[in-house]
């Protein structure tokens, strides 16, 4: 195992079993065979560091603050070195003439060969006034970025779906990054905030086959979007034992049982936060006792409440076309449906806690 | 489509234990073959756990029943690696955990020694350089 990336990382105090082990957990969270590790290790440790360009547009830089945040110094860091970043807003040292020079010879030098980052939606309206980075709107810079880049990753649900810009009534005409642009190759990464393994799975897998993972009929890595959160779901078994949480104060809650009466979407959100937790394996939002807010999931701000259990008829419209897109979701709503009329009146008493949330 | 409309009825024998789900049991075939295949050609596999549908119940059965044998490496690389040999020799438990302590992946690798354990070439090297400097300030 030998090559400018790993001699790169050894000069900075990072070993060899170090980068082993990160490829090897990074192969078993893709779903790769256990051999692969190995060999992206080896791939990666000879690759040339491929130039990335990162553009941020409609967004609140949460999608960078996931990625560079939340990582310990050298794990998901790592990435940052096998990648030179040549544009980055937020992170870079250069601003103003400086920062617009290093975007155009990055874009002129690696002409065809660059991996383009985006994160943010992109708005339509009044000609792409509402957003603008040096005198030029959004849509400008996406079509220029885009014609010289091999592939484009679309960071977060903003860039992947418009996220919570294009939420009703859309006051900016945002669409996303493929709504745009149709003759890339672009990998969705959504997830408000998406989570941060998924991105540097992503960008190893680039860097070790020179090619996007296999994704699903919404632009995903099937790696890390291929199950619902509710089928990875440590409190699966509550849910089959029809053990659920009623409030957020219940005996329920203290029990740690299900959240699907309390709006829990895991059953149709398509992440891996159940697997790959957050901050570093400390938790996620339905181990801290909070439904999931189906957040990676298109227009999910605009899928009726977040504290109405799936199965009310809130407003079922986007979920619902969720779970007939999918097959096997199809299923779980028929089964929902079910649950829907037995518990009718139950359903029809909201507790004072969950209206006051919603307010 | 409810399973009701499929005119097959699978029988699902209960769980001897509770939280076992009975995937881990042909696994023991799985390790058996691959240990030929080491005897034979000397090519060592893994087995990547967390990509397998066990419960944690079922890892403690595997783990019972492949026992703890004469070997366990320890290796400290951005948080606390355990390689551990079963009582199977050739068998290895290889837990990998990040700095908090949380486990972040799990195989069984079928090896003579694990492929971590062993030290490369070139840090080998950096290794005698480093030796010699040491020598020389003597």
């Amino acid at each position: 195992m030998q090559g400018p990336l790993i001699d790169t990382l050894v000069r900075q105090g990072v070993s060899r079993r170090t980068f082993l082990k990160y490829c090897a957990t990074l192969a078993s969270m893709m779903a790769l065979p256990p051999t692969a590790g190995r060999a992206m290790a080896e791939a990666m440790a000879a690759s040339r560091r491929p130039s990335v360009i990162w553009l941020p547009f409609q967004e609140c830089t949460g999608c960078t603050e996931s990625i560079t945040r939340s990582h310990s110094p050298t794990i998901e860091g790592m990435i940052f070195d096998m990648i030179s970043l040549d544009y980055q807003e937020t992170l870079m040292a250069a601003a103003g003439f400086q920062a617009e020079e290093a975007l155009h010879n990055a874009m002129k030098d690696n002409f065809g060969k660059y991996l383009l980052i985006i994160d943010g939606s992109i708005p339509l309206g009044v000609d792409g006034a509402y957003s603008c980075i040096a005198g030029r709107s959004n849509l400008d810079l996406l079509k220029d970025a885009a014609k010289g880049a091999a592939a484009i990753v679309a960071m977060g649900s903003c860039a992947s779906y418009g996220g919570i810009p294009k939420a009703n009534p859309n006051p900016t005409g945002a669409v996303s990054v493929s709504d745009i642009i149709k003759d890339k190759p672009i990998v969705n990464i959504p997830g408000c905030p998406p989570i941060p393994v998924v991105m540097t799975g992503v960008l190893a897998h680039y860097l070790t086959f020179g090619s996007l993972p296999e994704l699903d009929d919404k632009g995903r890595p099937k790696a890390f979007y291929g199950e619902t959160i509710h089928d990875r779901c440590y409190r699966r078994p509550f849910y089959d034992q029809g053990k659920f949480a009623k409030t957020f104060d219940d005996e329920g809650a203290r029990n740690g049982w299900c959240l699907f009466e309390l709006g829990c979407k895991g059953p149709v959100t398509y992440n891996a936060c159940a697997t790959t937790k957050w901050n570093g394996g400390t938790s996620w939002p339905v181990e801290s006792g909070h439904g999931c807010l189906g957040c990676s999931e298109p227009d999910f701000w605009d899928a009726g409440s977040f504290y109405k259990a799936l199965s009310t008829p809130a407003n079922p419209l986007k979920l619902a076309a969720t779970a007939t897109v999918v097959g096997a979701a199809a299923g779980v709503a028929v089964s929902f449906a079910n649950r829907a009329k037995k518990d009718a009146a139950k359903k029809a008493h909201q507790p004072v806690t969950l209206a006051d949330l919603e307010k | 489509m409810s399973l009701e409309a499929i005119p097959i009825h699978v029988i699902t024998h209960a769980p001897s234990e509770p939280g076992l789900s009975g995937n881990a049991p042909p696994l023991l075939r799985e390790i058996s073959e691959l240990l030929q295949r080491l005897l034979d050609s000397g090519e060592s596999a893994a087995i990547d756990l967390s990509a397998l549908p066990l419960t944690p119940a079922d890892l403690d059965w595997l783990q019972a029943i492949l026992g703890a044998g004469e070997i366990a490496i320890t290796l400290q690389a951005s948080g606390e690696s355990t390689l551990s040999e079963t009582a199977c020799p050739g068998v290895w438990w290889v837990t990998h955990r990040n700095e908090n302590g949380a486990v972040t992946s799990q195989f069984i690798e079928v090896a003579f020694i694990p492929e971590l354990a062993k030290a490369h070439p070139l840090d080998v090297a950096i290794g005698r350089e480093q030796l010699e400097l040491l020598i020389s300030d003597l």
